[in-house]
């Protein structure tokens, strides 16, 4: 035997190991050397183990054999240094090993060798070379085989475009640099060869087989990533100001009942039937389904819980070193403090300027809309797990310093009680109301009466709330007009169609600009209004011209935005961010609701009050877990929901009073969904439902059924990862191995 | 036992008829059938018999044919099919298929000559085209071993030591569209000469997976497996013979048939119906005083070497006469026997009546007459016999 | 979707025992052909099979002698035979009186090519067989050459500009034998797939389902988006999934959006396409004339009703 380099290569089909050895090959013979190269040619398939040869020589090379025992060994994936990789590989040879771990990992491991390693897969992948699940990673280690030969670049580089192969030469240029090397420290003895000269295995006859068992071909071993089951967050979670789970809370009308729900929603709020009522619904605008066919009535849903079942414990034993707490004010955010806190045995006092509990519930939003008794049961409820109510006191400073000594810790939650004014000539005249006020005497003074035409100027809840309350409460015609167009306006969407169904004109881009009449109001003098570019809530700005118009009328509503009045504060008090301080002094008060965010719904309110119970007992040295407002932007987007997998499908609309029936009575005009089919139309983003998609699709059949869930048997897993894409709602991932 | 009147192919589906029968009571008999010069008369018959438990596919092409019998035979069945030329040629692929399967399939092979040209007329070249795929084959002489081979060939095909498919060559015309008396076997006798068909392998319901892949390893001890099943037909073969005779009382000819041997310096070696035309010239000779005999060979696969070797010993001077040509070489009959004579032998290969040249006794004269006279073996020479 | 897919059945007493494919088969990962069997499995369940495939991937898929990653009985037959082979052994259950159902399990090369003849003859004879052709477009076995299944633009290793050719239409060939059940199905949609095996399992005389087989390895695209890749081609209207009964009556199971944007999604994520001439026109002009003919065939049930 003359001076023959053998080189073995081990791969996994798909990566190339046979293009590897003829890389190599081609290198040399381009140095003039006598070259060859071939493969093992069998039943390979993507990722089952291959191995290549190559032999070098200054004279011509006879020997056709495999090699045996290889000087050079090149190993494109590290999975693959089983038992027989390093057969009859001699010491001193050059082992070159694809693999993510840095060399000095490998501590002593092949001590004998020349040991080289490179993380071939991730060049080559970051390069995008092969698929996510079969990275060819051959030109790649060639690159890298190269340097270590002592191969030019230059001579690399003619090789890769002789072999027609440029378009990897970049990152065959990346190895030849990044690959580590360390001369071999210790003296071995070659490795044995476990390729007997004669197989001994017995082999039955073709005509005495009767039964086939199993291979027993672990092909887990071909797999370069994993799937795994995993929970992500969905849109309407996401945007719930609440908090709610809405995913489990909707899925578990689906599958385990209404109790279950109920139980879930209270966990995060106390007041579902509420906000099944009057909620904008954010989660509805997150919804994936919004522009495939219609967001779940998401809302319609929460009512359908909170109007059949308990969301509050039945009853809540007191800690024996309860926290005192006072909430100061009874509205949806002081509601769900005293309701969080309670519920974890603490013991509250909630502090009331109305005669009732409730706060915008009972004094804005008008019974059409939310039927008191309603209201009545749910803060029933909170109040039946030990929270003690004081109404009919609206506080000043000095009692309300007086209640925060008195108690651990204060919450304050009293709302926007500062109306927005409108600085116009004859604003004064008689006529024109707050439409707060005016809501106020609809709801909590016996009602009020109204004739003629109405102007409501605003285009919020408020303003709609007015509007609709106006026409039944007298007037012949009713005109909403508001500065930007309609479809700016910050109202809930259906309280606007609902308006317009009932008869009630929209009239946008319009500012008043003065208020006409001899003492009472005949007229609101109105300028039209063009949009400007974007303002920083991302709405165009309106811009007045100078053209105006009067539009007669009887009575004006203003419903132009409310904002928080501080004068009960005792002196020194500052609110930061949710907190009260006194100079520097962070005190154990803290604000709650729209006092402290402004955002202005019931359901912002209640996660408001949440989070505020929690920093309260926090700061009071409770463990406890602090509501935060999840990331939007880590919700489950739309591009991850298969949407092939669901058919279109309308959503479950809410039932309606007829229009006639509506205008002239305070009924409630929204029934509710005729039943709960519409829960079913829940993607479940990021929650696995159970669906069997993965178990069905999975090529291998080597998902299985467990517990709950799956399990995946990774010993066969091959990571082609058709379970997670085809996984209808983002509840699995892949993982690279 | 009635004698009939009939073709060598008619022998031949009368045969299949009474075997496919008496599997009545285990699976069944079936199989696909395909027409071809000179062998149609064979099936066209088999289509106008009832068989209790039994069916024929008419399919579209002679691969199919030996397929759908791959089908029958797997589920254990017992199967028939016949071709002939290009027929056999076009179904090489399944031919090899049904033996590596180690399936005891009959088939009928009518020897024809290859084409194009068309040529429908007699030569061995088609189904020695085939010796390497591991079946057995009988070459036939008359109507009666026809009939008889095909009974021969399912006991034997059948039996647990060989389960390998058998062929049954008989010459174009010259057998198949002859007729001549032919005793026909009672069903009551081939039942009792054929068990029932139970295939080891047969496919039930068992996860089995039929021929899937072997490496060299398996290859190695498949191919060794199935060569020492041929070694065994022998043996089988003689078991056969003595039932035959005992339930038939006719005995089938040996594997390799002597004639006028005794004291023969001079041999002249054929295979098929040539054998006839080698008697009558052989008694010519042997009248003139020349001690010439002659030795037919019946059984091609497996290749009865000793039975050869034993006759073969002290003779002086060989002629093997090839109804084929190995194109680039010679007759492949003689190909295979000239390394079996001894040393000190001329051997003289013949290739003669191929494309169905009428093989007359005058040829085998002139044949005997070079024998007697040359001075070495020469090349393979062709004789033209063709009108 | 209607949850849990197939009704749940997958993984339950009322699958099969043993599924058709075992794990440690030799398949590619992301073989749509893995999948066809993982669904004919289910749709098997307890009935008695005896499969035929011929050489083809399916053959290389059970690995080595004597071990098999089948869970039936599998007879390995040659290319063009799997059609003849199950003859045999559907006539020899018929006559023995057994409740087998024959399957074969073909790529497009043993069924659209080289098993054309055998299949035709199979289909006029109304052997009593369930034939399945899981086409992936390409003889994937050899290495990924062109079948007459592989679509036009498709570059192949005998294609290498890419095939110029359309697709040939073996769905009406064997719906013209006019055999009881022709249809072709859509890994897309389960519980049609589901449908239409369990439909032409218990259907007898020639029955032929077309699966669409996502090859990752011969189309160039990433294993997992094997699924999608089918839905777009449903889409795009490349793919008709049809049935056709008794060789007339033909019904549209998935109604195509024929988009282009489909379309180009379909040959953007496969990189056999990128090397073709990029005629997306003429692929476009092609999908329309045959949908054309779909329908003609399709509105003749409406008319005799």
């Amino acid at each position: 035997m003359h001076n023959t380099l053998e080189i073995r290569v081990h791969g996994r089909g798909g990566q190339g190991g046979v293009t590897c050895a003829k890389i190599v090959a081609a290198a040399y013979a381009r140095l003039g050397k006598s070259a060859q190269t071939f493969g093992d040619y069998a039943g390979e398939r993507s990722g089952a183990p291959v191995r290549a040869y190559t032999r070098i020589d200054d004279e011509p090379i006879t020997n056709r054999n495999k090699v045996y025992t290889p000087d050079h060994l090149l190993v494109l994936d590290a999975s693959l240094l089983g038992d027989d990789t390093l057969d009859g590989f001699a010491p001193g040879g050059l082992l070159l090993l694809n693999t993510p771990q840095p060399n000095a990992s490998y501590g002593e491991r092949f001590a004998a060798y020349r040991f080289a390693t490179l993380d071939a897969t991730s060049i080559a992948r970051r390069h995008g070379i092969g698929t996510r699940s079969v990275v060819i990673v051959n030109t790649t280690l060639a690159g890298a085989y190269a340097k270590l030969a002592g191969i030019s670049l230059e001579v690399l580089e003619a090789t890769f475009a002789g072999l027609g192969v440029m378009s990897n030469f970049a990152a065959a240029q990346e190895a030849y640099e990044a690959v580590e090397v360390r001369e071999p420290s210790l003296v071995g003895a070659r490795a044995a060869v476990s390729v007997p000269l004669h197989n001994e295995r017995e082999v039955g006859e073709i005509a005495d087989h009767q039964s086939s068992p199993p291979t027993g071909l672990r092909t887990g071993s071909w797999s370069t990533q994993r799937p795994q089951y995993v929970e992500n967050l969905a849109p309407c979670s996401a945007w719930c100001p609440a908090g709610n789970q809405v995913i489990e809370f909707i899925q578990a009308v689906a599958r385990d009942g209404l109790d279950e729900a109920g139980r879930i929603l209270g966990a995060t709020q106390p007041l579902a039937s509420v906000c099944g009522r009057v909620c904008p619904a954010p989660c509805m605008e997150g919804c994936n389904r919004k522009e495939y066919d219609g967001s779940v009535n998401i809302r319609g849903i929460e009512r359908w819980i909170g109007d059949r079942v308990r969301l509050a414990p039945e009853r809540v034993e007191r800690r024996a070193d309860a926290k005192r707490v006072a909430v100061i004010g009874g509205g949806p955010a002081g509601l769900s403090a005293a309701y969080e806190l309670a519920k974890l045995g603490h013991a509250v006092t909630l502090y009331e300027g109305e005669r009732e509990l409730g706060g915008v519930l009972r004094t804005g939003i008008p019974v059409y809309r939310l039927p008191r008794e309603v209201v009545d049961r749910e803060i029933g409820a909170i109040l039946d797990l030990g929270v003690e109510a004081r109404c009919g006191e609206f506080l000043d400073a000095t009692r309300t310093a007086a209640i925060a000594r008195e108690h651990d810790a204060t919450i304050l939650a009293t709302g926007l009680q500062e109306l927005r004014p409108l600085d116009a000539p004859g604003a004064e005249l008689a006529g024109i109301e707050q439409g707060i006020r005016f809501l106020h005497r609809v709801n909590l003074e016996g009602g009020a009466r109204l004739s003629g035409h109405v102007v409501v100027l605003g285009g919020g809840n408020t303003a709609m709330d007015c509007a609709r309350s106006a026409l039944r409460a007298g007037a012949s015609k009713v005109t909403v007009a508001y500065r930007r167009g309609e479809a700016e306006m910050p109202a809930i969407r259906e309280e606007i169609e609902e308006a317009k169904h009932e008869g009630i004109e929209l009239l946008v881009l319009r500012q008043p600009v003065a208020f006409h009449g001899d003492g009472r109001v005949t007229g609101v003098e109105l300028a039209e209004v063009e949009l400007g570019p974007p303002d920083d809530s991302g709405r165009r700005r309106p811009v007045v011209s100078a053209r105006t118009s009067v539009l007669a009328c009887d009575a004006v509503l203003l419903a132009l935005g409310q904002s928080a009045d501080t004068g009960f504060f005792p002196a020194g008090w500052e609110l930061r961010d949710g907190r009260v301080y006194a100079g520097d002094e962070a005190l154990t008060v803290f604000g709650a609701g729209d006092l402290a965010t402004g955002d202005g719904t019931v359901t912002h309110a209640i996660g408001s009050g949440r989070r505020a119970a929690g920093l309260a007992l926090a700061a009071l040295g409770e463990d406890v877990e602090v509501f935060e407002r999840p990331d939007r932007r880590c919700a489950v987007p739309v591009t991850d929901i298969r949407l092939d997998h669901f058919a279109r499908a309308a959503m479950s609309p809410d039932r309606l009073l007829d229009v006639g029936t509506r205008v002239t009575s305070f009924d409630e005009v929204n029934l509710g969904m005729e039943h709960q089919h519409e829960v079913h139309r829940c993607f479940s983003c990021g929650h696995c439902t159970e669906c069997d998609t993965c178990l069905v699709y999975c090529p291998e059949g080597i998902i299985r059924r467990g517990g709950p869930g799956y399990e995946v048997d990774y010993s066969y897993c091959k990571g082609c990862g058709i379970c997670v894409e085809e996984c209808p709602r983002e509840a699995m991932r892949m993982s690279t191995l | 036992m009635t004698t009939q009147f009939v073709s060598a192919n008619h022998a031949a589906a009368l045969a299949v008829t009474l075997a496919g029968r008496a599997n009545r009571g285990a699976r069944g008999f079936g199989g696909g059938i395909y027409p071809i010069t000179p062998q149609t008369e064979c099936i066209e018959f088999l289509c106008t018999q009832e068989f209790d438990k039994g069916s024929l596919v008419r399919v579209e092409s002679e691969h199919s044919a030996m397929a759908v019998c791959m089908g029958y035979s797997l589920s254990g069945a017992r199967s028939f099919t016949a071709s002939s030329s290009n027929g056999l040629a076009y179904m090489t692929e399944n031919v090899y298929a049904a033996s590596f399967y180690r399936l005891p399939i009959v088939m009928m092979a009518v020897n024809r000559t290859l084409g194009p040209p068309w040529n429908i007329w007699v030569d061995h070249g088609d189904t020695l085209m085939l010796r390497d795929t591991g079946w057995i084959q009988l070459y036939c002489e008359d109507n009666q071993e026809v009939f008889d081979s095909i009974l021969m060939a399912y006991r034997v095909a059948e039996d647990r030591r060989v389960l390998l498919p058998a062929m049954v060559c008989q010459d174009a015309f010259v057998l198949s569209h002859t007729m001549m008396q032919t005793e026909v076997a009672e069903q009551e006798q081939v039942d009792r000469f054929l068990p029932e068909l139970d295939l080891p392998h047969r496919v039930t319901h068992e996860p089995v997976t039929v021929g899937g892949l072997d490496f060299p390893h398996e290859t190695e001890a498949h191919r060794a497996q199935h060569h020492a099943a041929l070694g065994r037909v022998f043996d089988v073969y003689a078991e056969a013979q003595d039932e035959f005779e005992a339930i038939f009382g006719r005995r089938p000819a040996d594997p390799v048939v002597p004639y006028r041997m005794e004291d023969a310096e001079h041999v002249v070696v054929s295979m098929g119906t040539t054998a006839s035309t080698v008697r009558t010239a052989v008694d010519e000779a042997r009248e003139q005083g020349f001690k010439v005999g002659a030795l037919r060979l019946r059984m091609f696969r497996p290749w009865p070497e000793e039975l050869l070797a034993r006759w073969l010993v002290g003779r002086e001077r060989i002629a093997v006469l090839d109804r084929d040509i190995s194109l680039g070489h010679g007759g492949v009959l003689w190909s295979e026997l000239r390394g079996l004579a001894p040393r000190d032998t001329l051997v003289q290969n013949y290739m003669l009546g191929l494309g169905g040249g009428d093989i007359r006794p005058g040829h085998i004269t002139e044949i005997l007459e070079d024998l007697r006279t040359r001075e070495a073996s020469g090349a393979p020479a062709l004789m033209e016999v063709g009108q | 979707m209607i949850e849990p897919l197939l009704d749940g059945m997958v993984g339950t007493a009322a699958d099969r025992c043993e599924p058709l494919l075992r794990e440690g088969n030799t398949n590619c990962g992301g073989c749509g052909m893995s999948i066809a069997l993982n669904f004919l499995s289910h749709a098997v369940s307890r009935r008695p099979v005896q499969m035929v495939i011929p050489a083809c991937c399916g053959i290389v898929t059970p690995g080595k002698f004597p071990n098999s990653a089948y869970g039936a009985p599998v007879v390995a037959a040659t290319f063009a035979s799997a059609a003849a082979v199950a003859t045999g052994l559907a006539r020899v259950a018929q006559l023995n009186g057994d409740d087998t159902r024959v399957v074969c399990f073909a790529g497009d090369g043993g069924t659209y090519d080289i098993g054309m003849a055998t299949i035709s003859a199979a289909a006029e004879r109304n052997e009593d067989i369930l034939y399945i052709c899981y086409d992936n477009e390409i003889y994937g076995n050899t290495g990924g050459q062109r079948s007459s299944a592989t679509p036009m633009g498709a570059s192949t290793t005998t294609t290498p500009r890419g095939k110029g050719l359309d697709k040939k239409d073996m769905l009406s060939i064997m719906a013209a034998h006019g055999v009881p059940y022709v249809a072709s199905v859509s890994l897309g949609h389960p519980e049609d797939t589901m449908r239409k095996m369990s439909h032409a399992l218990e259907t007898r005389g020639f029955r032929f389902l077309h699966v669409l087989s996502p090859c990752p390895t011969g189309w160039k695209s990433e294993p997992s988006e094997g699924i999608a890749l089918v839905r777009l081609a449903i889409r795009a209207g490349l793919f008709p999934v049809v049935e056709v009964f008794d060789g007339w009556r033909t019904v549209i199971n998935v109604e195509p959006e024929m988009s282009r944007e489909a379309l180009e999604e379909y040959l953007a994520r496969q990189g056999r396409f990128r090397k073709g001439s990029g005629d997306i026109e003429a692929v476009r002009r092609a999908v329309e004339q045959h949908w054309k003919s779909l329908r003609a065939r399709a509105a003749l049930e409406d008319r005799d009703d």
